[in-house]
């Protein structure tokens, strides 16, 4: 059962990667039936992109429902691992990763609408956790006296924030509008104090290690997919879209114009690549968007760029995997992801509880340890 | 302390300094062949000259570099000044070869020495020129690698981070003006930023329907528009020579955390030229302008902020001060300019990037971190930056949607509030020394009259023209006493343009044992012989008594001895 010790809420990165993408040539394959000139071409293409997304939805599907049926197995035998992820500071946000990965296959599927009614019960089975998730994370935030925010603040925190708009989104394609507004409004009002936070990078929070140096790129996700949230309850691309859009363009220049941030991340195949791929395919939905609404040649170039850029990583991505099976779940002396570095326990064998302090001042040893 | 060698007369060389370079044991001398060493015994052609002033008196002094392998740095990059006599060695000397500022020039003087070849001088150089050369290839002088943020912190205090602290000294004579290139800041562009703003500031209060009563012309905004448009180029062309002369000053510039900001400076001037042109001149700019003018400002840009988000010693909690408001402000000026030239995308990108960074400053500026080393604890000229913003934010939206609508109204409100937050409070502003870099305080307070002409005309009544009126005398006062005082000191009192000590601090705190040295300095002989004895651990074997003739006493070896580690 050392699988299920060594595996954890990280590794649904790769499902929520493969579900945006899927969405993102869903979204591709909607714009260009309803405006021919949009692409330029016939009928062929579109059975291309049908054909895409159909595969990528499918195969998203699987690993989805694989990795989810790990987690819950997890779930039920060895359950002190997933108390000591939620006690960690990077561990307790990729909690939201299996419900936005979830969220959004929901909304790639190809032959549910919103109207659905299965869209809606599933809708609500997705969303509900985020919201419990939300409360409690949120709540320590300006409450706990131990895993308050400066303390625990990092880049991956605003994976939370990229968990409430996702809902918001789903919920404003059902014509929710409250319900949409409610959820948009919670992710922006934490999106704004974790901007600042992470921005001021008071001295004192935790550091992350190098191994994660891929999440910088939620930096970027998180107004990306704000700009698409906002775009689904309003209706229109409008300014306040634009903004967020133009706000995570800059981001995600300044973060490629700094390859060296990275370098030492890229030395070894780690499942934390994955966190490369899904902000891109953001940016690009979020492109095709604005090409939609502002049309002309240079928002089609970034459409384009941002598009091909999102394919590339997510094959590079698929074969290092492939290539690297073994890494994918390394064991404890070759792994250097922080999330790993939790007490290893083995399941079937009961286990003193750890408590919680423990745990977090040892991991806490661990992060300063690999810190940088 | 002085910090350049002078060779003393020969026959007043202690014989402790001639045995010592004799030696030439590693550790201490590493470097020193034997032609330096014969040159130096032989010093028939080196006489001391003072250097200020054309008498001759002589002047001997001794300063020992900390530690030996200062030392040997030292002599890499040849901070030895020789000096030479008329009658020494056949060439003639208007001016003493001043190496000094060597490690500041770009070149470190080769095209001096390529001028003076040309012009025909003695070509006969003495074989330490050569030296040097070689050593100015060879190596970089210590003291020149990228400083850290912390050094400039250490080192320097004060609300422009430009006085130098007691503890410390500088690698640059202290007591001497520099070459004017190296006196002359970044923070110059101040006052193209205070000039140009004004230009448009008249334009709006020839132009604007709400001030039509005042009945004032164009023609003040012309003046004004040509005036600055000289000084920008002045300026520019005069920072241009200094990166070409001295580029290693313009690199600490932009390492020192609040000179850095006003490298955004230039780029703001020529946003308000570009957008205070007379209409006489020019009714309209061609839109291509405006991205020549944003591109060098985006990369700039891209290079700063993404330093705040991941630089670890240049983390915004850590270097925040209110100078970042020229890095922000830039953002919305651009939005503003490309809105008045009809585009529509470009303004609304740099609006969102500049707003949200603004934000995160704002909040960073408000809390006063107490890890935040470089907020003045009293009020300084440099809090009115705080103004800037919201109206250049509130005078892009009004641009960007044709109308001074709500968003506009509530960043305007805010910047008046934080105008007269600021003004009740100007009995603290005193007791600063002047720099140039007040030019660029002045700025905002234009730009908060410039808003005011806007609302006055979107809400025309008798309280808005007042404001109006008010604020314009304000600023145009301000400006004006500030043109006196930069007048004074550019005339009367000849010091403009001081030496610019922030950029000649050292890499490293000097040790306290060189400042036990010079407090408790008995004779010279005794004091130099107590410091080499005991100041250095690592090179143990040249400090051996045996070797050194003549040694004087030898008391109190615990007293030196306590202060061997700094």
């Amino acid at each position: 059962m050392s699988i299920l010790t060594r595996f954890h809420a990280g590794y649904f990165r790769i499902s929520l990667s493969l579900g945006l993408q899927a969405l993102l040539w869903k979204v591709l394959l909607q714009l260009h039936s309803k405006d021919a000139a949009f692409q330029g071409s016939g009928t062929k293409p579109k059975a291309l992109y049908a054909t895409i997304v159909a595969v990528l939805w499918w195969f998203s599907v699987v690993v989805q429902v694989v990795l989810s049926l790990l987690y819950a197995l997890k779930c039920f035998l060895c359950f002190n691992t997933i108390k000591a992820e939620f006690m960690h500071h990077v561990g307790v946000n990729y909690l939201f990763a299996p419900w936005i990965s979830w969220l959004f296959i929901l909304e790639s599927a190809p032959f549910v609408t919103p109207n659905h009614i299965c869209f809606v019960v599933f809708w609500w089975v997705f969303a509900v956790p985020v919201v419990v998730l939300d409360v409690k994370i949120y709540g320590q935030w300006f409450t706990k006296g131990k895993r308050f925010l400066t303390a625990v603040a990092n880049p991956t925190s605003q994976l939370s924030v990229v968990g409430n708009l996702v809902g918001a989104r789903a919920a404003a394609k059902m014509r929710w509008q409250e319900v949409a507004l409610f959820l948009f409004s919670l992710g922006m009002v934490h999106y704004l104090v974790l901007f600042v936070t992470l921005y001021q990078r008071v001295a004192g929070g935790h550091v992350l290690p190098a191994m994660l140096r891929p999440v910088f790129f939620l930096f970027f996700a998180a107004p990306g997919v704000a700009s698409l949230a906002w775009f689904s309850i309003s209706g229109s691309f409008d300014t306040a879209s634009k903004m967020l859009f133009f706000l995570s363009l800059f981001m995600f220049a300044s973060l490629i114009c700094r390859p060296f941030m990275f370098k030492k991340a890229m030395e070894r195949y780690n499942v934390a690549w994955w966190a490369y791929s899904y902000p891109i395919t953001m940016l690009a939905l979020a492109s095709t968007r604005y090409e939609e609404q502002v049309k002309g040649g240079v928002p089609r170039a970034i459409r384009l760029a941002l598009s091909i850029l999102s394919v590339l990583v997510l094959i590079t991505l698929l074969i290092f995997t492939a290539a690297n099976p073994k890494l994918l779940l390394p064991d404890h002396h070759h792994d250097h992801d922080n999330l790993r570095r939790l007490p290893i326990t083995h399941c079937p064998k009961p286990t003193p509880t750890p408590t919680p302090t423990a745990t977090a001042t040892a991991l806490q040893k661990d992060t300063n340890v690999e810190g940088t | 302390m002085q910090t350049d060698d002078k060779l003393p007369n020969e026959s007043s060389i202690p014989p402790l300094i001639i045995a010592i370079i004799s030696n030439e044991v590693a550790g201490f001398d590493k470097e020193r062949d034997d032609s330096k060493s014969d040159q130096i015994k032989s010093a028939s052609c080196i006489r001391p000259i003072s250097i200020s002033s054309s008498s001759e008196t002589h002047s001997v002094s001794i300063s020992m570099p900390s530690s030996p392998a200062e030392a040997a740095a030292r002599s890499h990059h040849g901070n030895r000044v020789f000096f030479k006599d008329e009658d020494g060695n056949g060439r003639e000397t208007a001016k003493p070869k001043d190496k000094r500022f060597d490690n500041f020039k770009t070149w470190s003087g080769k095209l001096e020495r390529q001028l003076s070849n040309l012009r025909g001088k003695h070509v006969a150089e003495p074989p330490e020129e050569e030296e040097d050369r070689q050593d100015h290839q060879t190596h970089t002088p210590p003291d020149f690698d990228r400083l850290p943020a912390d050094r400039y912190f250490a080192a320097l205090e004060g609300p422009e981070l430009d006085t130098l602290r007691a503890s410390e000294e500088i690698i640059l004579p202290k007591d001497e003006k520099w070459p004017f290139l190296l006196r002359f800041p970044i923070s110059s562009f101040g006052i193209c930023l205070g000039l140009s703003s004004q230009a448009i500031m008249w334009k709006s209060l020839a132009s604007s329907d709400s001030t039509k009563f005042l009945n004032i012309g164009h023609g003040i905004n012309l003046v004004l528009w040509f005036v600055s448009i000289a000084l920008v180029s002045v300026v520019a062309i005069t920072y241009t020579f200094k990166i070409i002369f001295y580029f290693e000053a313009v690199r600490r510039e932009y390492y020192h955390p609040i000179r850095v900001n006003f490298f955004f400076a230039p780029f703001i001037a020529l946003l308000f030229l570009a957008l205070g042109v007379p209409p006489s001149v020019s009714p309209a700019l061609p839109p291509p302008l405006w991205y020549v003018l944003m591109a060098p400002f985006l990369c700039l840009e891209l290079k700063i902020y993404g330093q705040w988000m991941s630089g670890g010693q240049r983390r915004l909690s850590k270097v925040a001060n209110p100078s970042n408001h020229l890095a922000v402000v830039g953002n919305f000026v651009g939005a503003l300019l490309g809105a008045s030239m009809g585009l529509k995308e470009g303004p609304i990108f740099f609006f969102a990037v500049g707003l949200a960074h603004y934000i995160v400053l704002f909040v960073t500026l408000y809390q006063r971190l107490p890890t935040n080393e470089t907020l003045p604890r009293e009020l300084h000229p440099v809090f009115f930056l705080f103004v800037a913003a919201p109206n250049a934010a509130a005078l892009a939206w009004a641009t960007i949607h044709r109308s001074f609508d709500y968003g506009s109204r509530i960043a305007f409100f805010i910047s008046l509030f934080l105008y007269f937050s600021l003004a009740v409070r100007v009995n603290f502003f005193r007791g600063f020394k002047f720099s140039l870099a007040w030019w660029a305080y002045t700025f905002p307070m234009t730009a908060a009259a410039i808003t005011t002409i806007r609302y006055a005309s979107v809400a025309p009544s008798i309280v808005t023209k007042c404001l109006v009126v008010a604020l314009s005398t304000v600023a145009i006062l301000t400006v004006g006493a500030l043109l006196v005082t930069t007048i004074i000191h550019a005339f009367v009192l000849k010091d403009l343009f001081p030496n610019d000590i922030a950029i000649a601090i050292r890499e490293r705190r000097p040790k306290k044992s060189r400042k036990w040295y010079y407090r408790n300095s008995g004779s010279p002989d005794a004091s130099i012989l107590r410091y080499l004895k005991y100041t250095s651990s690592d090179s143990s074997d040249i400090f051996d008594d045996k070797k050194l003739p003549s040694l004087g006493d030898q008391d109190e070896p615990d007293h030196c001895a306590k202060v061997v580690e700094p």
